[in-house]
């Protein structure tokens, strides 16, 4: 069905795209985006504090495949390992969710503006962390912080859809209005444990948190949100066709054989899951699933069976480029990654969409 | 779109227009003549018309002429000094500590009142000796407490009363709590407000357009600034004799511990790093840790890094620091022990050298984040740490207090 106001993605100029099929923009694009986010990556290794020569970050990364190598430091090897590597993977599996479920709801909610926040995911998970940060439950055990901010974010997005499904009629107008409501109640929240909390050092902390980041990422880390995010991925790449569908209509997508109702319920859930357990580990990161699976839109077309994949490495390339800057930047102290997305990713954003006016407008 | 709706949008347009120029026009305050404060019964003032420049902030006309200086529902006050009279030379009083150098004050010979003193916020004329003190920063209440009886301090903030951050929350559990809302403040009807450069613009536009007397003074980190602080407030509260004596003492305690430690060498790495949640934090030049690093004999290990303030870094940050001591000014409430024992497990820490030698040491944070004297106390706490066999016996716990 079609929300009230939103633009209809029936018009969609699929001709553009046509010329070049599924299978043949998935050959072009993905290796040379997968190329891209290995290059990066190998070059975010190599970059830090710690000054570790290029050969050996090669030697080291080698070894870990068993292949015999000259002897480098061990200090710098347990950089490279405990503290470099783990914090590249966070921010890849981060990228990657936010990505895939941006993409994922933008074409559900039929909206090129939408993204992962629509749901409530992104303050669900914040009142999460913010409530866990103000009660001292950050310090009862290592990963308490993003177990609250993922029981957050799964809290409000199901929140979000029970609103939308009340009565069993389930509508993505309602949805969509319930999601900002939602997120409006929730940011309240937030503003209030703020205002009341007498702790300078909590509030730093929540403030920080707020701004999104991926400093001290370890492998704990990686074991927790990679599967998740991994899994999500996967499922929403299988369920690509019938995104395809849904965004003819419900009708449309019915009569070709898609269960609409499930479908929409496994595609939020799906996504709902993959920002929360991004969000989980790496705070608020704004504008990378908005801004990854757009761009993307405009260079390869919305057939979500290309850009669902896309947006995965997309998003992995931009927060694994912007972490390295933020963290480089300013070195030996760092900067906010989640700041540096936004400071980077509007603008570009801005100056594509005055660049590209008619083509989005189509969208 | 017709054009009888274009002429409606058009007169609309206009009349918010007016309407907002109206407002900005009322908003702006009247040009207040600059009247002498009135002569009240509590606190008889000068009748001297205060020639206020220009470019001086003129804060007065309220609460001069319509308000007592000492509020009428204030609790029963201690017997007010003798009347500043509006005697053209006001006698001395005995001043220990030449004031000629202390940064904001505007004439170090006028002891009488009304004196005039510079803040952050411009020169401010203070027509009498202040009975009822709000001060809404940490730091200040600390150094008022020092200055003052502690009944003349009528209200704190949260954080001072709060023993995690506040080293005098033991003496204002009783006191009137204030908030950051300018109007928690007011309802104190105080004579005088100082406050730290973080209180907002806002908040001190917000008090003198109420009438309330608001001078902001700055809050640096070297202990010659300390010094500059207690008898700049000493000389607003009217208390000259008390700062001077107070300087003397904190001043002292600095001398004896910079004499040891000034003379030693080599002089070790130390970093102040710190942990919420999982991001790191270290504190470079011009920050409380540093100037306490400093004066406590030790290289500031961030500074030397070039980090300035207080910054994040990551674990390799820490690395190539490389501090032959680490401290962690952290409240234990906010997990400072797990987090020292936490960096003995990381591996990749263990060639540095504070770590390889066990040099970790959680520190009493409020010694060293708080914005006064108290952080020569923090100075003694790292001294001991760094010079064991100078320092073999503990610092005094506490400072004198004004009585």
């Amino acid at each position: 069905m079609q929300a009230a106001g939103l633009p209809s993605f029936r018009s969609y100029r699929l001709h553009h795209y046509r010329q070049i099929g599924v299978a043949a923009r998935l050959a072009i694009g993905a290796p040379i985006l997968l190329l891209l986010v290995l290059t990066v990556a190998l070059v975010s290794l190599s970059l830090g504090p710690v000054d570790i020569p290029t050969s050996h970050v090669a030697w080291i990364v080698l070894s870990a495949f068993g292949i015999d190598v000259p002897a480098f430091g061990r200090t710098e090897q347990l950089v490279i390992e405990q503290i470099r590597l783990p914090r590249i993977i966070v921010g890849a599996s981060v990228g990657m969710a936010l990505g895939v479920a941006g993409a994922t709801l933008q074409g559900l909610f039929r909206n090129p503006m939408a993204d992962p926040g629509i749901i409530g995911v992104s303050a669900g998970g914040a009142v999460g962390a913010v409530v866990a940060i103000a009660t001292g439950m950050t310090g009862l055990f290592f990963l308490a912080l993003p177990a609250f901010a993922f029981a957050g974010a799964i809290a409000a997005s199901l929140l979000v859809y029970g609103i939308a499904a009340v009565g069993g009629h389930f509508s993505m107008a309602t949805l969509l209005l319930a999601g900002v409501a939602v997120n409006a109640f929730l940011g309240a929240i937030v503003s209030a444990i703020i205002i009341l909390l007498p702790d300078n050092e909590a509030l730093r902390e929540i403030l920080f948190w707020l701004a999104g980041g991926l400093d001290s990422r370890a492998w704990e880390h990686v074991w927790i949100a990679t599967p998740l995010i991994l899994g999500s991925a996967a499922v929403l790449l299988l369920l690509a066709r019938d995104l395809n569908l849904l965004m003819l209509g419900d009708d449309e997508a019915r009569s070709m054989g898609v269960r609409v109702g499930l479908t929409r319920v496994v595609l939020l859930a799906t996504a709902a899951l993959a920002t929360g357990a991004a969000v989980a580990v790496s705070g608020t990161i704004a504008f990378v699933g908005l801004v990854i699976p757009h761009i993307l839109r405009l260079i390869l077309g919305p057939d979500n069976r290309v850009l669902i994949p896309m947006s995965a490495l997309g998003g992995a390339l931009f927060v694994i480029l912007a972490d390295t800057v933020a963290r480089t930047i300013i070195e030996p102290a760092e900067f906010r990654v989640g700041v540096l997305t936004a400071f980077v990713g509007a603008p570009f954003f801005l100056l594509l969409l005055i660049k590209n006016k008619r083509q989005v407008y189509s969208l | 779109m017709s054009i009888q709706q274009l002429r409606i949008i058009g007169v609309l347009v206009v009349l918010l227009f007016a309407l907002a120029l109206t407002a900005c026009s009322s908003n702006e305050p009247p040009p207040a003549p600059v009247e002498p404060p009135a002569q009240t019964a509590t606190t008889p003032s000068t009748t001297e018309v205060v020639e206020v420049p220009e470019e001086q902030v003129e804060i007065e006309p309220v609460a001069a002429t319509e308000e007592p200086i000492s509020a009428p529902d204030a609790a029963p006050a201690p017997e007010p000094e003798p009347a500043p009279a509006p005697d053209p030379e006001p006698e001395p009083e005995p001043v220990k500590r030449p004031l000629d150098s202390v940064r904001g004050i505007v004439d170090p010979t006028n002891s009488g009142w009304p004196r005039e003193v510079e803040g952050l916020n411009g020169i401010v004329t203070v027509p009498a000796k202040p009975l009822r003190i709000i001060t809404a920063s940490v730091g200040h209440d600390e150094m008022t407490l020092a200055l003052v009886p502690e009944e003349r301090l009528v209200a704190v903030g949260s954080a001072t009363k709060n023993a995690t951050y506040s080293n005098v929350a033991a003496l204002v559990q009783e006191k009137v709590e204030i908030s950051r809302d300018p109007e928690t403040i007011v309802a104190q009807s105080p004579d005088i407000v100082v406050t730290s450069p973080f209180f907002s613009v806002e908040g001190v536009e917000a008090l003198q357009r109420a009438g309330i007397l608001v001078v902001q003074t700055e809050l640096k980190h070297d202990p010659e600034a300390r010094i500059n602080s207690i008898l700049l407030m000493g000389y607003i509260f009217g208390e000259e004799e008390r700062a001077s004596e107070f300087a003397d003492e904190v001043q002292a305690r600095y001398d004896a511990l910079v004499a040891v430690t000034s003379a030693k060498e080599p002089m070790p790495r130390v970093l102040a790093l710190t942990q919420y949640s999982d991001t790191l934090w270290v504190a470079g030049s011009n920050s409380t840790e540093g100037g306490v690093i400093t004066a406590a004999g030790g290289i500031n290990a961030a500074e030397e890094a070039g980090i300035e303030g207080n910054q994040t870094t990551s674990l390799e940050g820490v690395i190539v620091m490389a501090p032959d001591i680490i401290i962690i000014p952290q409240p234990v409430e906010f997990g400072a022990e797990e987090f020292r024992q936490s960096l003995f497990e990381i591996e990749a820490l263990a060639e540095t050298p504070a770590i390889k030698n066990g040099n970790v040491h959680v520190v009493e944070s409020k010694h060293f984040t708080t914005l006064s004297y108290w952080n020569i106390r923090g100075a003694e706490d790292l001294a001991r740490i760094l010079w064991p066999d100078d320092f073999p016996n503990p610092p005094a716990d506490t400072f004198s207090l004004a009585e």
